[in-house]
């Protein structure tokens, strides 16, 4: 049942504008992988290329051995569940989910009961005859969720499905639909802005900007070793430091900015070129008034975040972003040195810089 | 990408749209004609037919019953008309339902029966001079579209904007008229053109209001259309369209076509 | 002060709609009732008026018959507005809104120029050959239902075009995604979400030909009769105020029932009420 996709170097072009540009994406059978990318990044334009709303202007689509490229949406047989949920209003919840049963002859027996079945599982059992409007946003996802479902799909395909449901919901809807997924082993495609629900949910996840991918990893790598800029700027390291080692021994390495020397160590950071972009999140910089090895800064203004003090700085590599320890509070105009953290830290090439 | 359509269903809307254009284009055609009787395509292009119109007295003064009546009448939709409008969008809660459905019984009562029912009462109340009656039946047989355009424009309107200018000392009437109605411009505008029209078109209100001296124009187009076979009544209708015309492209200037559409 | 201001604000229309409006219809109406017959009387009347009775009959089938068509064309031709490119949708709704704005008078004159003895129509035919003798093509009900039609396919149209162009994409997409081939989708989908509009469209259809006037007294002349005209010439040929008043008192309780009973029917129908 479950089947490989293959996106092969697809390029859309609506007029003159690119929307995708030579996007090739493979997705192992029974993986979840998550599109990510802020809003024109082209990730909803390719799960509609691969739903078939769309034509790719050169390249194929692949699910299994079958060619989707040329086929129309309604014979490709891919699970959609909708942003909007797109119940069809005038049908009951029953009518909405055996919809596509209906439409692959299924006899109203096998239909009824493969129905029940799939509202069971999805805890709706009792609301089978209700109206999509006299259901609340969190059941009006699990019918959409269970429509899409019942057809037995070799790919299923999510378009943001939580962004009109509240945070808390959004977090247990999340857990059911990897766990739907998972029990059922089809391979997922699931397009989100939000990084979170995105790491938390997939296998792997493909970061996108401007038709491109960026970059295609599990989301532990993309966490802690983004393969350029763009992608370390998503994933939260504020701070890109140009630097040159001067001096290695082992894994041990220093390195250099504006004049000032930093001990820095490859076990943590992984392979260190001569010329790098050092990566640092704001906790990847500890701000510390004692003198140390570390780059010398003046304390620009102080946000409060709970766990940890955070100061804008004034430094020689430039203005930069550090966290401190609540217990050392540091006032603004007042010198400090802030310090790497290796394992909050990446290494980039600057070849790479897009 | 939307499925291409069926081409069946592509060949029966370009017929229904030739036959909607069709006959239009065939009083345009029919008005230009050097001869004494309607044909189509015209044989010889003369404007003489223009020019009969107004050597005709009938139409000269039924036009200028019927442009009065039509601004006189929409005038009085409007001042009437407005405060009706926000009073239903600014104070919903405080009135009944029923007087929204009040606003729209001119529609939904035949304009026949409506008609007949003000030439009844004038004749019963005797005095009412026919101008009068014919003038207070299209107020309130265009009154509907004022109501309801406005209303439109009302409920797109934020009436926080209206309270921040009474919070910063303007008097209720001034803000009124300083505030709300400019952001409703485009509203009355698009109610003045649809109840003028609306009035100039009228036949079923009009056909029992007139009387000796007094007609409006698509009565005498009517009367004339009984008795002469002529292409004047082209003319006419090519005159009327033109400034239907005219009127669709101030709306579209101050509002978008599709707001017609609505 | 301020809990009288919505009816201050709405009280000079609604005085007007009252008394110009509402009293006069009432009166007529009432009219009716209070006959020195009896109650029922006019009605009986009318009823046991063979012409009368044809009258009503032949205007309820002109309205119904225009109602069917102006549906099946105007439906077909809004389906193919609603899913034209941008451009070319607002120049067609620009093409339905302008007859529309265009008088009735205009417009059914427009036929009496087509379909009249010497008209286009009978000129093409006996220049085409297909026959020496024009056809009597006015003054049958036949004409009466094409001008009829040419009035109300416009409304029409624009009725429809603003339903479909409200059912979301998404829907036909996510029928699309469950396997729906396009006439699937059609029937299953758009065509139930489309009813409540196609009642609304009918209902304007059938009651504005049922009470029109100009269309069937240029196209119909007085062998097509309907209500209208009837009602004019009984008012003002004849001066028979009871007859014409019983005339406006049927056209209301039919027009009002239609209104009632479609729009109920619409509630029941449309599942997106519940919200």
């Amino acid at each position: 049942m479950t089947q490989p996709l293959d996106l092969q170097s697809v390029t859309a072009r609506y007029g003159t504008t690119k929307v995708l540009e030579d996007l090739s994406l493979a997705v192992g059978a029974g993986e979840l992988v998550s599109l990510l990318g802020a809003s024109g990044c082209g990730k909803t334009t390719t799960l509609r290329l691969i739903a078939g709303f769309l034509a790719p202007t050169s390249g194929a689509i692949r699910l299994g051995g079958r060619d989707l490229t040329r086929l129309p949406a309604y014979r490709r047989n891919i699970g959609l569940v909708f942003q909007n949920y797109a119940l069809f209003p005038h049908l009951s919840v029953r009518g909405n989910v055996g919809f596509g049963l209906k439409q692959r002859g299924v006899p109203t027996a096998e239909r009824e009961r493969r129905v029940r079945a799939m509202l069971d599982r999805v805890g709706l059992g009792e609301y089978a005859d209700r109206l999509p409007a006299a259901l609340s946003g969190g059941q009006r996802q699990r019918v959409a969720l269970a429509r899409a479902l019942v057809i037995e799909p070799p790919l299923l395909m999510f378009d943001e499905p939580l962004s009109n449901l509240d945070a808390k919901l959004r977090v247990d809807m999340r857990v059911e639909i990897r766990q739907l997924q998972r029990s059922n082993g089809t391979t997922s495609v699931y397009v989100t802005h939000d990084q979170e629900e995105a790491f938390s949910i997939s296998d792997r996840v493909a970061i996108m900007h401007a038709g491109r991918v960026m970059q295609f990893d599990r989301p532990e790598t993309l966490y802690r070793r983004p393969a350029n800029v763009f992608v370390a700027r998503f994933v939260g390291f504020e701070n890109i430091v140009p630097m040159r080692v001067t001096a290695r021994e082992g894994a041990s390495i220093q390195a250099e900015v504006a004049g000032i020397a930093l001990a820095l160590t490859e076990e943590a950071m992984g392979p260190v070129p001569d010329r790098f972009l050092l990566g640092a999140r704001p906790e990847g910089l500890l701000a510390t008034p004692v003198a140390a090895t570390g780059i010398p800064a003046t304390i620009g203004i102080r946000t409060y975040l709970g766990r940890a003090y955070q100061y804008r700085c004034d430094t020689p590599a430039g203005p930069l972003v550090a966290n401190g320890p609540l217990s050392q509070p540091l006032d603004p105009g007042t010198q400090a040195w802030l310090v790497p953290v290796p394992d909050q830290c990446c290494v980039l090439s600057p070849e790479r810089t897009p | 990408m939307t499925p291409r359509l069926n081409p069946a269903v592509v060949a029966v809307a370009v017929l229904v749209y030739l036959f909607l254009v069709g006959p239009l284009v065939i009083i345009l055609g029919a008005s230009l004609s050097d001869t004494t009787y309607l044909t189509f395509p015209p044989q010889g292009l003369s404007l003489r037919w223009f020019e009969n119109i107004f050597e005709i007295s009938a139409f000269r003064r039924t036009i200028v019953t019927s442009f009065q009546v039509a601004f006189l009448a929409t005038m009085l939709a409007l001042v009437i008309g407005v405060p009706a409008a926000y009073a239903l969008s600014r104070y919903r809660v405080q009135l009944p339902p029923w007087l929204g459905t009040l606003f729209v019984l001119p529609i939904i009562v035949p304009e026949i029966v409506f008609g007949f029912a003000l030439l009844k009462s004038v004749a019963a109340g005797a005095g009412a001079p026919i101008f009068v009656a014919l003038l207070a039946g299209h107020t309130v047989l265009v009154l509907p579209y004022v109501v309801r355009v406005i209303g439109a424009s009302l409920s797109s309107f934020d009436f926080s904007i209206e309270e921040a200018a009474v919070s910063l000392g303007s008097p209720p009437m001034k803000t009124f008229f300083t505030i709300v109605l400019p952001n409703v411009r485009a509203g009355v505008i698009a109610a003045f053109i649809l109840a003028f029209i609306t009035s100039l078109n009228d036949v079923s209100v009009s056909l029992f209001l007139t009387g000796p001296g007094i007609s409006t124009l698509p009565i005498q187009i009517l009367a004339h259309v009984e008795q002469f076979f002529d292409p004047t009544v082209a003319s006419v209708s090519v005159l009327l369209m033109v400034l239907t015309v005219g009127f669709m492209a101030i709306v579209e200037r101050t509002l978008g076509l599709t707001f017609l559409a609505k | 002060m301020r809990r009288f201001a919505g009816w201050l604000l709405s009280a000079p229309a609604t005085l007007a709609v009252i008394g110009i409006l509402v009293v006069p219809v009432a009166v007529v109406l009432a009219a009716t009732l209070t006959d020195p017959r009896g109650p029922w009387a006019p009605y009986a009347a009318f009823f046991n008026s063979g012409f009368r009775t044809t009258v009503l009959v032949r205007t309820l089938q002109i309205s119904a018959i225009t109602t069917v068509i102006s549906l099946v064309f105007g439906f077909v031709a809004a389906y193919a507005v609603s899913r034209a490119p941008r451009r070319l949708r607002s120049l067609l709704i620009v093409a339905a809104v302008f007859p529309l704005l265009t008088g009735v008078v205009v417009r059914a004159f427009a036929w009496l120029v087509i379909l009249g003895r010497n008209g286009i129509l009978n000129g093409a035919l006996v220049a085409a050959g297909v026959t020496d003798e024009p056809f009597a093509l006015l003054y049958t009900q036949g004409a009466v239902i094409v001008g009829m039609v040419y009035l109300f396919v416009p409304l029409m149209i624009l009725t429809l075009v603003g339903v479909l162009e409200n059912i979301p994409e998404d829907l036909l997409q996510a029928s699309a995604s469950l396997g729906a081939t396009p006439t699937a989708t059609f029937w299953q989908v758009l065509m139930p979400m489309a009813v409540p509009g196609l009642i609304v469209g009918a209902v304007l259809v059938f009651t504005g030909s049922f009470t029109a006037y100009a269309t069937p007294q240029l196209l119909g002349g007085e062998r097509q009769t309907v209500l209208a005209t009837l009602l004019q010439q009984r008012a003002m040929v004849s001066f028979d105020w009871v007859g014409a008043s019983t005339i406006a008192a049927i056209m209301v309780a039919i027009t009002i029932s239609v209104v009632l009973v479609m729009s109920r029917t619409a509630r029941r129908l449309n599942p997106v009420a519940a919200s």
